[in-house]
């Protein structure tokens, strides 16, 4: 019961990652993911003093700005800043620095499906880089569900066009603990259980979705993987200087 | 590194850890009194890491993430340059690149009374410590020493201020002395002020070591000790 995908993938296999941090050199942090052709850049300023109006000055506030490729912000890009928004604040810290506001500006340099995710995964490295302190990563990715009831991960821009409904899922990512396995803390285990944001577009059963839920998750492991090595080294070439 | 599958790390010290990893189960610990410095956050039982970075220890019970960012966290006893903003009736309001503005009061200078208070324009670049840090509060600056001598802080006049990170001031501050400055002051004539806070000001006779030298720092940040000397070793012989 294989499904054929265009470009040769398993449904399970995902495009070709690459990710860079600190290109930027005037922003306080900056990241750049792309998941096959799809790239965006993130990068972040802040904390700086002073909120918004509206927002609560004893917790941090977080500001996110969406530039498309071409054209005009429109009614889209402030749903995905919306999205991104909530997301990056449920892992952020935000009583940590009170009364600051942290921007994060997201640039699509290319959209070949599987946007947010990408964009979710860019911010998260941008974050580290800029030192904002978070609860756990988050990676993201995107399953969809094919007309035969098949699950795929990762899909391109003509796959999710054609596909009957897609899932955009974003995870904590797994951590490193010394802790032994199987210990008795529940409350980690109920961290990296979890689910941070899941964006549906279309109509699938309630089965497809835990479906969807699962291959999601057993594939940010290697995402997770992925981004860890990534960041760890950065550390490691500043690490021979540490003083 | 801390592979999950070949079972758990009995340490993470000295490895470079991401946000959300469990360092250390305090109701394991014999000791029960620890010092967390920057990075880490007790949740309950368990001390978690905020910020990308490497573990350090130092005995007899202090641990905290080493890392390197433009903005800075304030902590009491750092040397930092800030700019003034704004001038009060009571303090001067300085950026020092945290997450609130600085206050400096009027009185915190070397024979400091209400008849001498100095006047800063806004724009004026000043070498100040960090008296107060206490988080979500203005930290507080002043320009003595802890017996209240001058020692050496104060507005900075000319020459040229460069906006770089916490780990590059780190490195310029420690000691033995940064590879890129002795070599430059082997041939050179300048003078260097280094903010904790990633901001450093080179001034010289001429603007051309001034600008060598500030280059050759800014760049200084990603070579190792032999390599920040040969870059000074070719730098210099461009100049002279």
């Amino acid at each position: 019961m294989e499904i054929d995908r265009t470009d040769g993938r398993s449904p399970n296999q995902l495009r070709p990652l690459a990710c860079s941090r600190g290109i930027l050199h005037r922003s306080h942090g900056s990241a750049s993911w792309s998941q096959g052709d799809t790239r965006v850049i993130a990068a972040v300023y802040g904390p700086k003093a002073g909120t918004k109006k509206n927002e609560n000055p004893e917790r941090a506030c977080l500001e996110v700005i969406w530039k498309p490729k071409t054209g005009q912000s429109g009614k889209e890009e402030k749903e995905y800043e919306t999205i991104l928004k909530r997301t990056l604040q449920s892992i952020c810290i935000l009583t940590i620095n009170p009364n600051t506001t942290t921007s994060i500006i997201i640039q699509v340099v290319h959209d070949d499906g599987s946007l947010l995710p990408c964009a979710v995964n860019a911010a998260c490295v941008a974050l580290v880089d800029a030192g904002i302190p978070l609860k756990h990563l988050a990676v993201s990715i995107c399953c969809c569900l094919a007309t035969c009831g098949h699950v795929i991960l990762d899909p391109t821009k003509l796959e999710e066009e054609k596909m009957k409904a897609f899932a955009y899922l974003v995870f904590p990512n797994s951590i490193n603990s010394i802790l032994p396995e199987g210990s008795s803390h529940t409350k980690s285990k109920q961290l990296e259980d979890g689910l941070v944001t899941s964006v549906t577009h279309g109509g699938m059963s309630v089965e497809d979705y835990f479906h969807c839920l699962d291959r999601g998750r057993a594939a940010t492991a290697r995402l997770s993987d992925f981004l860890r090595k990534n960041l760890q080294s950065q550390v490691l070439g500043e690490g021979s200087k540490a003083g | 590194m801390g592979d999950k599958s070949s079972g758990m790390p009995s340490t993470l010290v000295d490895q470079p850890v991401v946000p959300g990893d469990v360092v250390l189960d305090v109701s394991t610990l014999t000791n029960r009194a620890i010092k967390l410095g920057g990075g880490l956050r007790q949740d309950a039982d368990l001390i978690r890491v905020t910020k990308g970075g490497r573990l350090r220890f130092s005995k007899p019970n202090k641990y905290w993430v080493e890392s390197s960012q433009m903005r800075y966290v304030p902590f009491v006893e750092d040397t930092v340059l800030g700019i003034v903003i704004d001038s009060k009736a009571d303090n001067f309001l300085v950026d020092i690149k945290g997450p609130a503005i600085a206050f400096l009061p009027v009185l915190a200078f070397e024979g400091g009374t209400r008849r001498n208070i100095p006047k800063f324009e806004e724009g004026t670049l000043i070498y100040v410590r960090v008296v107060k840090a206490n988080p979500g509060t203005n930290p507080e600056l002043s320009c003595t020493d802890a017996s209240g001598k001058a020692a050496g802080f104060g507005p900075l006049k000319d020459g040229f201020m460069l906006e770089c990170s916490t780990g590059l001031s780190r490195m310029l501050l420690s000691s033995p002395t940064s590879p890129v400055l002795e070599e430059f002051g082997k041939k050179l004539s300048f003078e260097v002020a280094v903010g904790l806070n990633g901001r450093v000001w080179v001034n010289a006779e001429s603007p051309s070591t001034v600008i060598v030298v500030s280059n050759a720092i800014l760049k200084s940040e990603s070579l190792s000790s032999t390599q920040q000397r040969i870059m000074a070793h070719k730098l210099l012989e461009k100049v002279h």
